[in-house]
């Protein structure tokens, strides 16, 4: 036991080079000789490097334990986990390949571009027009001519009116037809003939869904008018009639001629006709009348953007109004003609006979 | 691709001169500055922050030996070594829990280190076995043995720590204990 215990103090003093150099020597010497010492100092180092390797791995775990400790560990996971979403993995893991693949579609769609630059132009009007469709669905013009330049007047106010339609009349006693639109917000109203003679009206009846107003001549140099020529229209005009008006888009009377192209107006609108006349703002208001001299319409806008689509409202629609005025406040009773003397005249006698009952609206706001 | 989260990652080169002047400094800063590179690879293949703290350690420790041992050659970027040995340590965890191996998500380049992980594994035995070892040798022995072994203490200091009459009568504990433990050890 004791020498057991000997033995082992020399062979670590050995092996941590303790010992002297005769001592070693000496030592070196016995273990040549002795196997069972020699295997003893072997195992004894094998064993010892595996306790120091213990403990120094030991020591390194506790310090590294302390390094951890200084680690918001917490916050990095929140940080760091995979998230939820798997979009949000996929870009956090291929951020680099997403990156390529945009450049390049980004490449290509510039090259593409550029070479194929002239076919896209097609492409994007077609584009464009769709768009303006739509634009056009919810502009519709409405014809009010503004006055940008003064005109003179023999009578009435001396300046300019700021906004223009077309009227014509409906009774021989003053009773006037207009579009809702051109005498809407006026302070004063004043109409002018094709005579030049200008003439106070009030409105009498103004109906602003269908865009009809009737409006009364109060001036007292207004002297009745002779039979009405035109009758309004009763029932329903068919497609591709011949149709004229007469309006003011300048200060004299401008004819335009047409057809009825539709049976409905604006967006399907079937208070309404669509006219293939061409009209210009000024005309709003003015009558839309058959061959025969029917009165089938008043003028009251036209599509942005598409040629020859103008809209009239139905005739009906001016009986209506013109039922819908408390009769005791008319004074005298609103006579309609029923008799048509315009019919088998000439276009230019029409005319003639007619554009005495039309009349320029000024209106003053 | 990861997020650089640690700016005070100290240099390769620190890092190396640091370990081997045992400089404690120099391991909390490698250690703190590398962590959430590989807790974000752990956290993104299956494993949650305590994976991942000891794959981390287990690289460390792997990567302080090789440094210690003098056979270091810095053949990449110790970031890369680091996150080669965690992945490589990593995917053999998962492949013992028999978790989904295939398509391990990758925030690194990776370099070959199946030889420092295996030669590691050897040593994490016996360290395991020695662990066991001296928890089954019980006190006073396990005490005196490490600190006689590991902590460097001299027969005289124990002999007053322990309250013995003399280092003779250490002497012969200590043969006594090592004997034992070398008999635990070898059992094992």
């Amino acid at each position: 036991m004791r020498k057991d215990i000997e033995l082992e103090g020399i062979i670590e003093d050995y092996l941590q080079g303790r010992l002297g150099a005769a001592e070693a020597e000496a030592f070196e010497k016995l273990r040549t000789q002795d196997p069972a010492v020699d295997h003893k100092v072997v195992a004894h180092q094998f064993f010892l490097d595996s306790l120091t390797q213990y403990g120094a791995n030991a020591s390194l775990k506790h310090m590294m334990d302390h390094a951890h400790e200084q680690i918001d560990v917490d916050t990095l996971v929140d940080e760091l986990k995979p998230h939820p979403s798997y979009i949000v993995n996929l870009w956090r893991n291929n951020k680099s390949a997403v990156a390529v693949a945009a450049s390049f579609i980004l490449l290509t769609m510039f090259v593409v571009y550029s070479h194929f630059g002239k076919t896209q132009d097609g492409i994007n009007d077609l584009m464009l027009m769709r768009r303006e469709v739509a634009i056009i669905k919810n502009s519709q013009n409405k014809l009010v001519r503004k006055f940008n330049s003064t005109s003179t007047l023999p009578r009435g106010p001396v300046i300019a009116a700021k906004f223009g339609g077309t009227g014509f009349a409906l009774t021989s006693n003053g009773y006037l037809c207009t579009s809702y639109h051109v005498v809407k917000d006026a302070d004063s109203i004043y109409v002018q003939n094709t005579k030049g003679e200008a003439f106070k009206v009030k409105v009498a009846f103004s109906d602003p869904q269908y865009d009809i107003a009737i409006l009364k001549i109060i001036d007292n140099n207004f002297s009745s008018l002779s039979n009405i020529q035109y009758t309004l229209k009763k029932y329903d005009t068919g497609m591709g009639e011949d149709v004229f008006t007469i309006g003011f888009p300048k200060d004299d009377p401008v004819f335009g001629e047409g057809y009825v192209s539709s049976k409905s107006g604006h967006d399907g609108d079937t208070t309404q006709y669509q006219v293939s006349i061409p009209i210009n703002p000024g005309n709003s208001g003015g009558p839309v009348l058959d061959t025969h001299g029917n009165l089938i319409g008043v003028i009251t806008g036209k599509e942005h953007q598409s040629d020859g689509a103008t809209f009239a409202v139905k005739a009906k629609y001016i009986r209506e109004a013109l039922n819908s005025i408390p009769q005791d406040s008319l004074g005298k009773k609103v006579v309609v003609a029923k008799k048509n003397i315009l019919q088998g005249l000439k276009r230019t006698k029409q005319i003639n006979k007619i554009q005495d009952y039309v009349y320029m609206i000024k209106v003053y706001n | 691709m990861s997020k650089k989260l640690s700016n005070s990652v100290p240099t390769d080169r620190e890092v190396v001169l640091g370990i081997l002047n045992d400089s404690e400094d120099a391991l909390n800063r490698l250690y703190i500055g590398h962590f959430p590179m590989v807790l974000q690879l752990v956290l993104n293949n299956n494993g949650d922050e305590d994976d991942a703290k000891d794959v981390y350690q287990e690289a460390i420790i792997i990567l302080y030996n090789k440094i210690k041992g003098g056979d270091f050659e810095l053949s990449s970027k110790l970031k890369t070594y680091i996150y080669s040995v965690c992945r490589r340590i990593w995917l053999k965890k998962l492949s013992q829990q028999s978790k989904k191996t295939n398509n391990i998500s990758d925030f690194e380049d990776v370099v070959a280190v199946e030889v420092d992980v295996e030669q590691h594994e050897e040593k994490e035995l016996q360290f395991e076995k020695m662990g066991a070892a001296l928890l089954n040798l019980g006190e006073p022995c396990k005490t005196i043995i490490q600190d006689f072994y590991i902590n460097n203490l001299s027969m005289q200091d124990i002999c007053e720590k322990f309250g013995y009459t003399n280092t003779d009568n250490v002497k012969t504990q200590k043969y006594k204990c090592l004997q034992r433990l070398k008999k635990l050890f070898f059992q094992l």
